[in-house]
């Protein structure tokens, strides 16, 4: 008798969990349908939100990108985008921390987004078989000149903007055109020191430390790709390359006259430079948007890291937008449709512009108003002094996981910079194995 | 003399936990205070109490659909664990033979694997009964439920397995006698008895599935869905944080769980204190 | 007749949790020892080349992933040895006739609820810059300086913040144990004229001896598995020195795209750990009293 009840009890467990499973048996039809409205029991209560069946798939796009920055912004422009098509367009949220780990998993499982971002380079050229040829976009014509990411002969990535990185500089503290080779950077490093100030600052995070300023020699090579390839290789040494023994000359003197980036975060960092208490940081434009909550009351620039005398600065593509080849072709074809419209339609352009705060990289968009730093980088770019980013061609994930450590044993320790050198190039040759 | 003690003995213990409590601290105030304030001395006060970055941190959470999510996941989670552990933690205790071993072992080892190495795997084989079964696995709270109870799992059959034992054997069988049978005998008898315990794994289990950030941001994807850990992963930008909203929307994260372990910590103490005296 | 029930039942009580249970961890983890034999990108579209044994021979000449198994060993043992002390002398505390008892409750809980990138900030800022500037207020320049840029003090400082996190957190289980001891014996040993710490030690803490048992289970595998406080807090700095394995292991599969490779890794650390905390239930086991 006592047995009824129990398995009563039990068939209404399983039926709870059942129910909790099976609640939506149309979300599964292809590639992509997942992020379709879910009617499952669990979310009933939201009814309001669950929207009439769900179009078909090419009437229906996911963006999955890595610029939290614009995160807000992108939306507004997918339901404007929406407004004038009547195609859907979701964007998915994401950390930009674990952003790559998340597409990667989602890709590989067939849950990829129809549209996402990837930084051309190593990351783009690991996923080129995830990537549409894009080729026939007919806008690519306006597109800034060897800034389009072309993968084996095809055009798979289109560029956000561009972005440049070197020293940005208090113009009342360090004069413009006083810092131009070793000797000027180390005078205004003792002179800062001297005055309380520090004079130059790099911090803590592995980009920041590290990746970027240690970009500066490999640009500066005749052929910087190629140097990759024979450092990996272990046919060369930085130890023989005089660019980076001047870069190793540059790194004894912060590790002399400044204070130890290992005990900076990126906020002290620009903290410091927004008071006064800095005269200079190695960052790039991104980092305007830090001091928006400070009175900065002096001018700011940037200029080039004066590396054998190099006055050009870092300017490259970090970020560009693909289109996933395993979506389904309406899909692809949908996605084509929205790139475009984001790149020669009117709406398109404010967005880019005055919204995402871009700097122009095709040539029928203007920018109204940049930033002071952003400012800077156009300037360099018009001008043709810029060098590119070959650090976004080095082996994956070596920043993080060997040129930090590496760094770090040189700012606690007295490691010289010729052994720094040593350290760092067995680091290429690990990486890339 | 004692009464002395006593008190210097409780103005210790209060003066360590609030040294304990200091990080929560800088947590709450920096939710109150702006870039610029909060560089110039992250131990001070903020200048003014303003509710500004809770309001906007409410707002980019789209925090009550998100804490709905997050009741829903955790409430329903955490009902199939305990009632589906202490079921199967009981049986392996009773019927102590090779195969209880065995399947205990496997509970208990696999509590050691890292998360990190098996959620590739994970999600091809949700993947994978998504395809061919058609039961959607992902980008579902069901889905993200029954993750939960299969994660969940182990934890909580080894600590009903650890307190069932300590439970006299001598009550049951006199139910046996009296012409219970199993079921009745864990529902009526042993399940009710099991109650400190069961508020022990809902305390840990609540921990980690209200905080839980890296299996959500795997399994939704879907803006409505998301946990409240999932939407405040808005303010951590590839290099900006947003310290201000992040703190806020922790602070928002923690209050329900603070509540929660504070009304089920009462249930313990009396639970036993009833539970007792029978022994 | 009375037998087939009883099989019957023990069917229905284990197989629904142990058929969830297969589904999400023990089929990806055996998928995921399929993989420790490839070489591969973790990609499904690209190339995958099997390799046998390759991988697992590899580990043994990896310096960089044994002596994060040498840091991660001595992080454990120090951590777990802090955290079960503290935490029992936490639920001690508040399981005590003291009037503060439920207030301490419920502050000395709280640390467990801050994770990720905000926990590394804070104590970031504290082990750099308040630490910095304790040393500079009271002269003590050798205990407070900045501890995060010296390697020996990088991992003490994890030490401390794990011990921060966990100790509350192992103190619920604990609590459980305390409270499940019966009154009566408790009493009983009092009017034999135990003192205190007679009662303690003779009378309590045999019969919490499940919780020990599970306490330690879970500090074991919670510090063998630490993650999230050595990514926030050290990141594995300076220089290598506070890397873990589970943080080598997944730099390994997400940053170095080796997915072959780190999950071989993984496995050797399963097999490590499981025996290590297998042996210390194995032990404990014993010394539990059965009621």
């Amino acid at each position: 008798m006592k047995t009824k009840k129990i398995i009563t009890i039990l068939l209404s467990l399983v039926l709870v969990m059942a129910f909790a499973l099976t609640g939506c048996k149309g979300g599964d039809k292809g590639t992509n349908n997942d992020n379709q409205p879910t009617k499952s029991a669990d979310t009933s209560d939201k009814k309001d939100d669950v929207k009439e069946e769900a179009p078909k798939a090419a009437e229906k796009i996911v963006i999955f990108q890595s610029k939290v920055e614009i995160t807000d912004q992108l939306e507004a422009a997918a339901k404007a985008y929406t407004e004038e098509t009547g195609v859907e367009v979701e964007v998915w949220g994401t950390t930009g921390d674990d952003y790559l780990q998340q597409l990667k998993i989602r890709l590989g499982n067939n849950q990829g987004p129809t549209v996402f971002s990837l930084a051309p380079g190593a990351e783009s050229e690991e996923l080129k078989a995830y990537l549409a040829d894009l080729s026939d976009l007919t806008f690519l014509g306006n597109v800034a000149e060897n800034m389009e990411d072309e993968i084996d002969g095809k055009v798979v990535g289109i560029p956000y903007t561009m972005e440049g990185f070197g020293v940005v500089y208090n113009k009342s503290l360090v004069p413009e055109g006083s810092v131009t080779d070793y000797d000027t950077f180390v005078k205004m490093l003792k002179d800062q020191k001297a005055a309380g100030i520090n004079g130059f600052s790099l911090s803590q995070e592995s980009y920041f430390l590290i990746g970027h300023i240690l970009n500066t020699p490999f640009a500066l090579q005749d052929d910087p790709y190629d140097y990759i390839d024979k450092l990996v290789a272990g046919e060369v040494s930085m130890v023989d390359t005089p660019e980076f023994v001047e870069f190793a000359k540059f790194m004894e003197a912060i590790r002399e006259y400044t204070v130890n980036p290992l005990e900076v975060t990126y906020d002290k960092e620009t903290g410091d430079f927004a008071t006064g208490k800095s005269a200079s940081i190695h960052q790039g434009n991104w980092a305007y948007g830090m001091f928006s909550d400070y009175d900065v009351d002096f001018e700011m620039g940037m200029m080039a890291l004066p590396l054998l005398g190099n006055n050009k600065l870092a300017v490259a593509v970090p970020t560009c937008w693909y289109v996933n080849s395993q979506a389904t072709a309406e899909e692809i074809a949908a996605g084509k449709d929205f790139i475009t419209w984001l790149y020669t339609s009117e709406t398109g352009e404010r967005f880019m512009m005055e919204e995402f705060g871009f700097i122009p990289v095709v040539s029928n968009m203007e920018s109204p108003q940049l930033d002071p730093l952003s400012q800077s980088v156009s300037e360099y770019a018009a001008d043709g002094n810029t060098i590119g980013w070959p650090n976004s061609h080095w082996p994956a994930g070596i920043v993080d996981v060997y040129l930090k450590p590496v760094t770090e044993e040189f700012f606690t320790t007295d490691l010289s910079g010729t052994d720094f050198l040593v350290k760092l190039t067995e680091a290429f040759v690990q990486a890339g194995q | 003399m004692k009464k002395i003690t006593r008190f210097i003995i409780q103005v210790i213990i209060i003066g360590f936990c609030l040294l304990h409590l200091f990080p929560i601290y800088i947590v709450f105030v920096n939710s109150f205070k702006d870039r610029q304030e909060l560089y110039s001395n992250m131990m001070a006060p903020p200048s003014e109490f303003t509710l500004e970055y809770y309001k906007l941190a409410m707002e980019k959470m789209n925090f009550f659909r998100a804490f709905g999510n997050s009741i829903i996941v955790t409430v329903a989670s955490i009902a199939i664990i305990v009632l589906l552990a202490s079921m199967t933690a009981w049986m392996l205790v009773r019927n102590n033979n090779r195969l209880s071993k065995l399947i205990f072992f496997v509970f208990v080892a696999t509590m050691i694997i890292p998360f990190q190495t098996i959620m590739m795997p994970l999600m091809q084989v949700m993947g994978w009964i998504r395809d061919t079964l058609h039961i959607p696995m992902l980008n579902t709270l069901g889905g993200l439920i029954y993750m939960n109870v299969g994660f969940g799992a182990s934890m909580a059959v080894f600590l009903y397995h650890g307190f069932i034992k300590s439970i006299p054997i001598s009550l049951e069988e006199a139910a046996t006698i009296d012409g219970c049978n199993k079921g009745r005998v864990f529902f009526s008898i042993v399940f009710p008895m099991l109650k400190p315990t069961t508020v022990t794994v809902m305390i840990l289990d609540v921990i980690w599935i209200w905080n839980d950030y890296l299996l959500p941001s795997l399994t939704l994807s879907d803006k409505a869905l998301r946990t409240i850990p999932l939407s405040t992963a808005f303010f951590f930008g590839q290099f900006t944080i947003e310290w201000n909203l992040a703190m806020a929307g922790l602070t928002l994260t923690i209050i329900p769980v603070i509540i929660f372990y504070v009304a089920a910590q009462k249930h313990i103490v009396k639970g036993v204190a009833a539970g007792a005296v029978k022994m | 007749m009375r037998k087939r029930k009883d099989k019957a039942w023990y069917v229905l009580f284990v197989i629904p949790l142990l058929f969830v249970f297969t589904t999400v961890v023990i089929v990806p983890f055996v998928i995921g020892i399929g993989y420790s034999f490839i070489s591969w990108d973790g990609m499904p579209l690209n190339p995958k080349t099997f390799v046998g044994f390759d991988n697992y021979i590899r580990i043994f000449s990896d310096k960089r992933f044994l002596s994060s198994v040498t840091h991660t060993l001595l992080f454990t043992v120090i951590s777990v040895l802090i955290i079960n002390v503290i935490g029992l002398g936490f639920a001690l505390v508040v399981t005590s006739r003291l009037r503060i008892r439920n207030a301490v409750r419920t502050m000395l809980f709280m640390p467990y609820l801050i994770g990720g990138l905000i926990l590394g900030y804070i104590w970031k800022f504290i082990f750099t810059d308040l630490f910095k500037m304790i040393g500079e207020i009271t002269g003590i320049n050798n205990i407070f300086f900045s501890w995060l840029l010296n390697p020996r003090y990088a991992l003490v400082a994890m030490i401390v913040v794990t011990t921060w996190q966990m100790a509350g957190y192992i103190m619920i289980i604990y609590i459980n144990g305390i409270q499940s001891i019966p009154e009566d014996v408790v009493e009983a040993a009092k009017v034999d004229g135990a003192g205190f710490w007679r009662t303690l030690l003779h009378v309590k803490f045999p019969l919490i001896m499940p919780s020990f048992t599970i306490c330690l289970f879970m500090t074991l595998s919670n510090c063998f598995k630490i993650f999230d406080v050595n990514v926030s807090l050290t990141g594995g700095g300076p220089n290598n020195s506070t890397e873990m394995m589970a943080m080598n292991i997944y730099n390994e599969i997400f940053s170095l795209n080796r997915y072959g490779y780190g999950q071989a890794k993984a496995i050797v650390f399963f097999i490590a750990v499981a025996t290590i905390t297998l042996i210390q239930v194995a032990i404990t086991k014993k010394r539990e009293v059965e009621m």
